[in-house]
């Protein structure tokens, strides 16, 4: 497997640039593809929706993107167990698609990445923790029991929401992938207001994992905000050396090199 | 008591259009969409008369240069209209840091209307369907028709 990743932009996505650079620091072969150019996706062995407000997130966050001509071939590939990877904004359009948590049909959402309970746009340093097995996520291949991974909560619409039912059913089948915690690993109410605490969502499979927070914004030292960032001051290596969220990363590009999940 | 105030795009409504292609993408058989923001207070009766002109002056929800307010007669969709709305979402108490006199609880609604080919309102099945694969996500929102 030459472990290629497409990454999906869609008009109104912003964080492509550092969800490029990220996959490449891993190792894989990862490429910008637009929303114009579906018919080249299939050739991909992975794909990751970064970020950002596609279609200006007209009327629900991910709805439009959910169902362009682009996410056709994703659905596919989800469904024919290629790994697919949702970061904010994509995670919201992989709800939308009905392809996390997976319990109902494709494009049939049973659940969303919905408005904060706060009512408003929020950015904060945040940690997540593994709250499943790492085998119930194949697309983070090699990823320790209760895994922390740094990143930045940076959204409005990030509370998960869905009808009471189905959060148990999310809950006790193994769906909630990573919920928030400190970075020691203790749980932490999220700071959207998120049902379950939940920071991630996996389908039945685990190959298609769609997690709110960014870790591609906390890849690099610089990026952090403990005290490493200040105590690599002046030194530019130091500065750019791997962060806790590339860790996140290298478990996407261990799986997506094994190949398609089982 | 509940008053209801409509606002609507006087410019084009980019909302509206990419709605409108996203439908006729998923096979609705709609030829124009229309959208309006909803606005419900619950006020007291004696602040009643004065509302629409607090809500006049509050620019993140009428901007007279872009926006046609409209009191409605009553807080229900109209004839052939979809409100949808946050299943659980607590009452606002003020827009934009603003307390509005006399006003207790606001809610927003989007209202969709579409239209085929013809001018006419869609018909209840495929605006059915437009609202169950596309305007409505079920798993935290309500259609109102």
């Amino acid at each position: 497997m030459s472990g290629s990743v497409a990454v999906v932009v869609f008009p109104g996505t912003n964080s492509e640039d550092e969800t490029l650079r990220a996959l490449q620091a891993v190792g894989l072969t990862a490429e910008l593809v637009h929303w114009s150019q579906p018919e080249t996706l299939p050739r991909f062995d992975a794909y990751v929706l970064p970020g950002g407000f596609a279609y200006e997130d007209r009327v629900r966050s991910g709805a439009v993107a959910a169902h362009d001509e682009a996410m056709r071939t994703v659905i596919d590939a989800a469904e024919a167990g290629k790994y697919v990877l949702g970061i904010c904004n994509g995670a919201q359009i992989l709800a939308e698609a009905g392809l996390v948590p997976g319990t109902g049909a494709a494009r049939r959402p049973t659940a969303a990445f919905a408005p904060n309970a706060s009512g408003r746009f929020q950015s904060v340093h945040v940690y997540v923790k593994l709250a499943v097995a790492p085998a119930r996520v194949p697309i983070l291949a090699g990823i320790e029991p209760g895994a922390v991974i740094p990143a930045w909560a940076s959204h409005g619409d990030g509370r998960l929401a869905a009808p009471a039912e189905e959060l148990a059913r999310i809950a006790s089948d193994g769906h909630l992938a990573f919920v928030y915690a400190d970075r020691d690993g203790n749980p932490v109410p999220a700071p959207n207001g998120a049902a379950l605490d939940c920071a991630a969502l996996t389908n039945r499979v685990g190959n298609v994992l769609a997690i709110m927070p960014h870790p591609e914004r906390d890849a690099w030292t610089f990026q952090h905000v403990d005290g490493t960032r200040e105590s690599a001051r002046g030194d530019t290596s130091a500065m750019l050396a791997p962060s806790g969220g590339m860790r996140f990363f290298a478990y996407f590009a261990q799986a997506v090199r094994a190949g398609v999940a089982a | 008591m509940t008053r209801a105030f409509a606002v609507t795009l006087v410019i084009p409504d980019n909302e509206a259009f990419t709605a409108y292609e996203t439908l006729a993408r998923l096979g609705v058989p709609v030829a124009d969409v229309r959208r309006s923001d909803i606005w419900l207070f619950d006020v007291e009766p004696d602040a009643a008369g004065s509302l629409a002109a607090h809500v006049r002056e509050i620019e993140t929800v009428y901007n007279p240069n872009k926006h046609r307010l409209v009191e409605r007669a009553t807080a229900e969709p109209e004839p052939g209209e979809v409100w949808v709305a946050a299943r659980e979402e607590p009452p606002m108490m003020e827009i934009a840091g603003r307390k509005l006199p006399g006003v207790s609880a606001i809610r927003r609604r989007t209202a969709w209307r579409l239209f085929d080919d013809t001018g006419r309102a869609l018909g209840p099945t495929d605006r059915d369907r437009a609202v169950a694969t596309f305007l409505c996500n079920p798993a935290f929102q309500v259609a109102i028709q």
